[in-house]
């Protein structure tokens, strides 16, 4: 028993032993480990924990790390003393490393970032803080915008914390910044560039009252402007394809337009002007359309361009051709009566020669007085044609048009007959009116006389007068100027008329009545003389309702003396010789004629270069009474110079038919007396007469 | 050994050690990269390995007694062994994981 305890303590023992053996070799190889330097770090155990010692070269990697970071790296004392800074510091306040620790870290600070700087040193949370500040240079050269972040250090209890802080140089990223916020503001220019340019663009289409579109054949997707949209009175326009804007147009152009968009993928350019039925209203309205396309590598990629509404251009268009026909016809009118009257003249004439020769039995006196008639009746129809043609005449005056159209009444009373109700409404205001008040006297008749001819089963004729302010555009409709007009509206109750008649009205000879009944030139003379007054005439009438004309004379102010009277017409016979300038034969000879009856001697000439010679060679005239037009270089007028050059005490009379010729009038011409064809014996009495007493 | 295999519960033969070190200092860089190759050749799939940072964890050091770094310690299988230094002695490693030949060992016990 005691042999085996004895064993067992034995083997416990050597177990002990093998157990110590290892302990001490692991000892010993600790020893060995710290005396060969093998070990970076030994660990103290103590009463506040672990404190793990690095040995010196330990440290040399972070030194490293430190030395070439491009931070700058510092330990501070709690006040702000240097304890230790890298290289870059050092680099950064131009202050050596050895010059630099010891100093305060607060000497380098910007004094304005100084609160900064004593917030950041001031004991904060342990993970660290931040700030961003200005570091000066020693020689204040530079402010260097920096970030410090710092952490604070505990070494031992009782001993003042370190801080330690990393301080990274900003100018570069503030650099980067800038340079971001310069290519920021620059894009911002270029955006605000780009917005003016398009602003502009939209204004000058705008101001054209135009459109845009835009079409991309590739990916279908296109783009309108909201005038497009206005235009075609559609703002939910789902596709704008060649397809769906031939769609927009009415079934006869709807092929040209789909034509044309084809057709513009290869010529590069579209323009059509046709029609289309607006979505929003269904009006029928001309539109313009044009664009170009685009092509990438020879393919077509894209049409865009411009929209307008032309309807209203086209509408001036349309007036202007209806103006410029109308001037065609008046030109042809106005020579065809210029002709007439010569020959109403040499009838006329000869009447009243005959008259003094014949005997005075009944019957040559009732013939004679029938051919005067008709003498005069073409003498006023030709007075129409030349309204129309406006080469009457015309002798405006401010006109006051209440009294012109109440004075009037019963003469119109009596022209439209029982069975029409004539009312001539009041003006709201004394209104005047620049215009001949005879010829608008014979307008109103003329319309009148259509009124009651419209209304053979009687109805109402109404004469109003107002006043209208006419705009610009609708100035320019009607070929005039803008401004304030006196309207005078005749409006009957009558069957109307179609719009085709009613473009054709104003036409010389067109009418509707009865062959016979009318001449065809009442209206004529009407858009004659409004026309020539510098107004125009308006005219509105829906068939089965009546028609309504209105003539737009100038507005004027109230004539500042009263219209002369008019002398009462007698023949006065006198003496003297007179030189008559002539070319047509018979007018010529019943010219000379007529004034021989009235006592006075008569040299003839049938030019004006003859006129001249006679003159020249010392014949004794005492007047010349020469016609405006004739043939060569000496016409009326230049013979009437010619005659106030070199005879002034030899008055000179004109005479046309074709009398509102504007004739040049510089001071020589003041003082010509015009007689106007065709002119009877009493007309000529009284102008040669008051030519010869007039100079005298 | 019969302690060797007696850990009950995990795999038995499954190592579990720990590399203390301190921060990147060039020995600790050197004992983390041994010991990386040690295990491999010789432990492949059959360990776990926890380095520990002293820096980082100071009071980790306390309970396996480290009083330097770079030290391994092997927790398992038992016993408990410390191997100080860079661990470029693969031998000493070796011995020390009791993966060497036993025979210096076993000879101490006779």
């Amino acid at each position: 028993m005691s042999g085996e305890e004895s064993n067992a303590e034995l083997v416990a023992a050597l177990l002990r032993i093998a157990d110590l053996e290892v302990r001490l070799s692991e000892a010993d190889d600790t020893l060995n480990a710290i005396r060969a330097g093998e070990v970076d770090a030994v660990v103290i155990g103590g009463p506040d924990g672990q404190l793990i010692y690095t040995l010196e070269n330990a440290d040399r990697p972070y030194r490293l790390l430190i030395e070439q970071m491009q931070e700058c790296a510092v330990t501070l004392g709690v006040d702000g003393t240097i304890l230790y800074c890298n290289q870059r510091l050092s680099t950064l306040t131009g202050v050596r490393r050895e010059a630099l620790v010891g100093r305060h870290l607060q000497e380098f600070v910007a004094p304005q970032d100084r609160p900064v700087f004593d917030q950041l040193l001031t004991r904060g949370s342990l993970l660290g803080r931040s700030a961003e500040f200005g570091l000066v240079t020693a020689d204040g050269s530079e402010n260097v915008p920096v970030n410090m972040s710092v952490a604070d250090l505990p070494i031992e209890a009782g001993t003042p914390d370190l801080l330690c802080g990393v301080i990274t140089d900003l100018t570069r990223s503030r650099k980067r910044t800038d340079e971001l916020a310069a290519a920021n503001q620059q894009l911002a220019t270029e955006i605000d560039e780009r917005r003016r340019t398009e602003d502009k663009l939209r204004l000058a289409l705008d101001a054209a009252d135009m459109g845009n579109w835009d079409m991309d054949l590739l990916t279908g997707r296109t783009t309108r402007s909201a005038r497009f949209d206005q235009i075609i009175g559609d703002v939910h326009l789902g596709k704008w394809t060649p397809e769906a804007a031939a769609q927009l147009f009415v079934d006869e152009d709807r092929r040209a337009v789909a034509d044309a968009f084809a057709s513009a993928i290869h010529s590069g350019i579209i323009d059509l002007e046709k029609r289309i039925r607006r979505r929003n209203d269904g009006a029928l309205r001309w539109v313009q359309i044009k664009g170009l396309t685009f092509y990438d590598e020879g393919k077509p990629v894209r049409i865009a361009g411009v929209v307008s509404d032309v309807t209203d251009r086209r509408l001036i268009d349309e007036q202007l051709r209806q103006a410029q026909k109308m001037e065609a016809i008046g030109q042809l009118t106005g020579g065809v009566a210029h002709d007439f009257n010569n020959l109403l003249m040499v009838i006329a004439g000869s009447l009243d020669l005959l008259e003094s020769r014949v005997g005075g039995d009944a019957k040559t006196i009732r013939y004679l007085s029938t051919a005067r008639h008709g003498v005069e009746r073409g003498a006023k129809l030709n007075q129409q044609l030349l309204a129309f043609a406006r080469r009457q005449d015309l002798r405006t005056e401010s006109v006051d048009i209440g009294a012109l159209l109440c004075s009037f009444e019963n003469l119109l009373d009596r022209a439209i007959g029982e069975t029409i109700t004539v009312t001539i409404k009041d003006p709201p205001a004394l209104l005047h009116a620049r215009t001949d008040p005879h010829q608008l006297e014979t307008a109103i008749l003329n319309l009148a006389i259509n009124a009651r001819d419209a209304m053979p089963h009687g109805g109402t004729l109404i004469v109003s007068t107002g006043m209208r302010t006419v705009r610009s555009k609708t100035a320019a409709l009607n070929n005039t100027v803008a401004g304030d007009y006196v309207v005078v509206t005749v409006a009957d109750t009558g069957s109307g008329m179609s719009t085709e008649v009613v473009s054709k009205v104003f036409e010389p000879f067109f009418t509707t009545k009865e062959v016979g009944k009318g001449t065809g030139l009442g209206l004529s003379q009407v858009y004659g003389f409004a026309k020539q007054s510098g107004g125009f005439v308006t005219i509105e009438s829906v068939l089965g309702e009546g028609t309504s004309v209105s003539i737009h004379l100038p507005h004027a102010e109230a004539p500042s003396t009263s219209i002369d009277e008019r002398a009462p017409a007698r023949e006065v016979k006198g003496q003297g010789t007179v030189l008559v300038v002539e070319d047509d034969d018979d007018v010529r000879e019943i010219a000379s004629s007529m004034l021989r009856e009235l006592g006075y001697m008569v040299f003839e000439a049938d030019r004006g270069n003859k006129a001249l010679t006679l003159l020249d060679s010392g014949a004794p005239i005492d007047l010349v009474f020469t016609d405006v037009i004739m043939p060569g270089d000496v016409g009326g007028i230049e013979l009437a110079r010619a005659v106030k050059a070199n005879y002034r005490h030899i008055p000179v009379l004109l005479t046309s038919g074709y009398t509102a010729q504007r004739f040049q009038t510089d001071d020589m011409d003041e003082g010509l007396q015009i007689l106007r064809k065709p002119y009877n014996r009493v007309d000529l009495s009284l102008a040669v007469k008051s030519a010869i007493g007039g100079e005298r | 050994m019969s302690s060797d295999i007696a850990t009950p519960g995990t795999d038995p033969g499954r190592y579990k050690l720990c590399l203390f070190v301190t921060g990147s200092t060039p020995r600790s860089a050197r004992a983390i990269e041994n010991m990386h190759k040690i295990c491999d050749e010789n432990l492949q799939g059959r360990y776990d390995l926890e380095i520990i940072d002293v820096y980082e964890n100071p009071e980790a050091t306390r309970d396996l007694q480290i009083i330097a770094t770079p030290t391994l310690v092997k927790i398992l299988p038992e016993p408990l062994r410390r191997i100080i230094g860079d661990l470029s002695d693969k031998e000493r490693v070796l011995a020390g994981l009791n993966l060497a030949p036993l025979g210096a060992a076993n000879n101490r016990l006779k």
